[in-house]
């Protein structure tokens, strides 16, 4: 059957930078930039030492975006994660008031978060018609739930043995750890969902669960391990908040998972699956941690915060939507 | 002038980039079938659209019973007293036929919906029809053809006067197509004008007495369906000759490759048995719902079958997922390309590169740019007409994209090929390369099982015929024993007391 028509078909890809420019992703570091210049202009305060030294405090729930792109390119949803943090910080905390060597409650948080997010992952895995939006909102009442049993009636616990963490809130020079390990983390996500076979495949999943299916793609392994690491990533996060406040309450972690969506959304990661990468929501997390620090610096209160969020989400939503009818809008 | 109820002249279509119809013509006569023809891509659906007032031709006029008309837009063509009826129903699935014939024209009544009239309504038509159910029954509920026939009642309660009916038995069995023969007849007989598009000759000397071809976006003539042959028409169409358009090359059959034993699933098939062989190609034929998809799904891990045991290559194996099976080499090309076969936003590349990517890639990364030199060999190897492998898989033409499904199997390692309706909704050209595909395989010694409701293509390419009905093999035929008759016999008759045991 060897090409009767002699046709070619041309494989040679776009020049990458040209394609860069015009992106999201693009747009996004400029938006950093700009970020960036404005905080320095409106706080006095604002510079790259302070930055680093506020940040940290901002940047544990980054460690959530990370798996919730995942989760997006999937087509999917977890809303729980915000409450898996609050359970994994009151059992390593928990377990570190008993004295433990501090790797202990290292692995306890990282259990309890890979547990919750298996949780997840076989219960969507085992039940694939189940909506991941209503499975995870149910878990979320569980895994709080769970939590303000064990935090009994006074809804909070304090850190009585707090050598070890203490421990995770060093530093390297001016840098600090989470920033180190959020970094690696970071890259390493990033590649896997961009050049990894695994990457692909989530794509693939993300885009037409059925095509990926009749291709040999292990979907619902796929989506079981992803829901677990979405878990282990809390424990990270709920580690860092200990770490940060010395203790854990039933406010803990609340409204996380919205956090999370957003800097994913806002960096470009679609919320109906298959498109965006990671690069676009890491730079997203990061215009917003600057924000927060910028404007924390000169007491703007956390929720007008929440509020210029919140209309710089819609308007990233809406941006692509407008550009769409103004193009067609010229081309009449 | 008004000889015609309908008239189009030098319509020109440009989309960016495109002109997707250039300077063509149509004349509809009062109460005629009028075929529209061509391949795919040849500018049938977007003259349709201009028609029904969906598009806007940049250049053109449109007469209606003689006067000027001018569409601005859907409504405009609705009002005017033209229908048309889509290959897939557009439907409401959860609604009442009822409420899907009235959607956007319902009765009212000082403010409130009157429901009882309109159900009354509808069955008045559903009646005209000679429809077997009713008003109320929910459109989810019905079958393909039965949605059809409320598309067509949709269209009448309209008072449509002229039908355009777009590839309306693609989706039929023989016997459903028929029923829809019938009630085009019916409303022919009524004075509705119809225009038909479909790439089945039989739908066109069957209903129309004139037909209109086009091709790459031109007007090529009109013809009386009495007064053309087949080969003529075919030419017109494509531009050449096919000379042959069922290249079955003489292959010598050899070890059985693949055996199913006693095959069951409660409530699809039950003791299906089959064995296919190196080079040969095993047509499994049966109307649609026979079970024939469920049994290769199965076969292949996509379902589970409650019994049953397969051999490859004489050893027994069992296949748990669908990359089980093409690890061991039996590959399927699934029913829809849409939704099973491909990622329609995807470039052709990633596409063909999927079901194969972790057998390139360096300890679990891609390695793109052989992936790259892959596809573009294997999408060069089909004849796929494209112009690079980026560009996504729903820019090309059902023929094409069926090519691309092809080159996608192709780049695994294959024992036996199952292709489930290769040649659905591709136009005649196309059709012929996808046969020539199919002859080479089964020369380089694969075992090929067609899936197919086209009888003229199991008959024209099928060393054996497997026929099923309900879920039941009710017979196998040789390619010499075989004919259309005894295939639908074998299709039809027996299900009728064998249909309740399997179900």
């Amino acid at each position: 059957m060897a090409g009767k028509s002699g046709r070619s078909i041309n494989n040679v890809p776009e020049a990458p930078l040209k394609k860069m420019i015009l992106s999201w992703e693009g747009i996004l570091v400029v938006l950093l930039v700009l970020v960036n210049i404005f905080c320095a202009f409106y706080s006095e305060f604002y510079n790259l030492s302070s930055l680093l030294r506020q940040m940290p405090i901002y940047l544990a729930e980054v460690f959530l975006l990370l798996p919730m792109a995942y989760i997006l390119v999937l087509g999917e949803i977890d809303i729980s994660v915000g409450s898996i943090v609050c359970l994994t910080a009151t059992m390593s905390c928990i377990v570190c008031n008993t004295g433990a060597p501090f790797i202990v409650v290292i692995l306890t948080a990282l259990a309890v978060g890979a547990v919750c997010g298996a949780v997840n992952g076989f219960i969507l895995t085992r039940f694939t018609e189940l909506p991941p939006m209503i499975v995870t909102l149910a878990t979320q009442i569980i895994f709080r739930g769970i939590a303000e049993v064990v935090l009994g009636s006074g809804g909070s616990i304090s850190a009585t043995n707090t050598e070890g963490l203490i421990l995770l809130t060093g530093k390297v020079g001016q840098v600090p750890y989470i920033l180190f390990l959020l970094v690696v983390l970071a890259v390493i996500f990033a590649v896997v969902l961009g050049k990894s076979t695994f990457g692909r495949r989530v794509y693939a999943i993300g885009t037409n669960r059925l095509t990926a299916h009749y291709s040999g793609v292990h979907v619902q392994k796929i989506r079981f391990i992803i829901y677990t690491v979405m878990g282990v990533c809390s424990g990270i996060c709920g580690l860092f908040l200990l770490s940060s406040s010395f203790g854990a309450n039933t406010t803990t972690g609340k409204g996380f998972e919205m956090d999370a969506i957003a800097m994913a959304v806002f960096g470009g990661i679609s919320s109906t699956g298959g498109k965006g990468n990671l690069a676009g929501g890491i730079i997203s997390a990061f215009i917003i941690v600057c924000l927060r620090v910028g404007l924390g610096q000169r007491n703007v209160h956390a929720q007008v915060i929440l509020l210029i969020l919140g209309v710089l989400l819609i308007c990233a939503v809406a941006l692509p939507n407008i550009i769409g009818q103004a193009r067609r809008a010229v081309k009449r | 002038m008004s000889d015609y109820i309908l008239e189009l002249k030098g319509i020109t279509k440009i989309f960016p980039g495109v002109k997707a119809l250039n300077n063509v013509q149509f004349q509809l006569k009062p109460g005629e079938v009028h075929a529209l023809m061509g391949e795919n891509g040849a500018g049938k659906s977007t003259f349709i659209k201009v028609i029904t007032g969906v598009h806007k031709a940049e250049e053109g006029e449109m007469f209606l019973e003689g006067k000027k008309v001018d569409f601005k837009g859907p409504r405009d063509a609705q009002a005017a007293g033209i229908a048309a009826v889509y290959q897939h129903p557009t439907s409401y699935p959860h609604l009442t036929v009822a409420e899907n014939i009235f959607m956007g024209h319902e009765i009212v009544k000082r403010g409130m919906l009157q429901w009882k009239t309109m159900n009354e309504e509808a069955n008045k038509l559903l009646q005209q029809l000679n429809a077997d159910f009713d008003s109320t029954a929910e459109m989810g509920t019905l079958s393909v053809a039965q949605q059809q026939m409320v598309e067509i009642a949709k269209a009448l309660s309209t008072n449509a006067k002229i039908i355009i009916l777009d590839e309306p038995t693609a989706a039929l069995t023989k016997r459903e197509s028929e029923e829809l023969y019938r009630i085009v007849d019916k409303l022919k007989e009524e004075g509705v004008s119809i225009i038909f598009i479909s790439h089945r000759f039989e739908d066109m000397y069957r209903l129309a007495s004139r037909v209109t071809v086009f091709r790459d976006s031109q007007y090529i003539g009109t013809y009386d369906v009495n007064g053309i042959t087949n080969a003529d028409l075919i030419k017109a169409m494509v531009g050449r000759e096919i000379t042959e358009l069922f290249p079955k090359p003489e292959v010598k059959i050899g070890k059985e490759m693949l055996r199913v034993e006693n095959f069951s699933r409660t409530g699809y098939f039950r003791n299906v048995s089959f064995e296919v062989h190196a080079g040969e190609i095993v047509g499994l034929t049966g109307l649609v719902g026979a079970g024939r998809t469920e049994v290769v799904e199965a076969v292949c891990g996509i379902t589970k079958p409650d019994s049953g045991k397969v051999y490859l290559e004489g050893q027994e194996i069992h296949i748990h997922t669908p990359s089980e099976a093409m690890d061991k080499g039996i590959i399927l090309l699934p029913e829809d390309r849409q939704k099973e076969g491909l990622i329609m936003s995807w470039g052709l590349g990633r596409n063909v590169t999927l079901p194969t990517i972790s057998k390139y890639a360096k300890s679990g990364f891609d390695n793109e740019k052989k992936e790259r030199e892959l596809s573009k060999e294997l999408l060069e190897e089909v004849d796929t007409k494209a112009v690079d492998i980026f560009q996504p898989a729903s820019s090309l033409s059902g023929g094409n994209q069926q090519k691309v499904v092809v080159a996608k199997a192709l780049s695994q390692e294959m024992k036996v090929v199952i292709m489930d309706e290769p040649t659905k909704g591709v136009d005649v050209g196309a059709k012929a390369e996808i046969y020539a595909i199919m002859g080479d395989l089964a020369q380089k010694g694969y075992a090929i099982i067609l899936i197919s409701s086209e009888m003229p293509e199991i008959l024209g390419m099928a060393d054996r015929i497997i026929v099923m009905c309900n879920g039941r093999k009710t017979g196998e035929l040789s390619r010499e024993e075989a004919t259309q008759e005894g295939i639908l016999e074998l299709a039809m008759e027996k299900g009728k007391n064998a249909g309740k045991e399997a179900r």
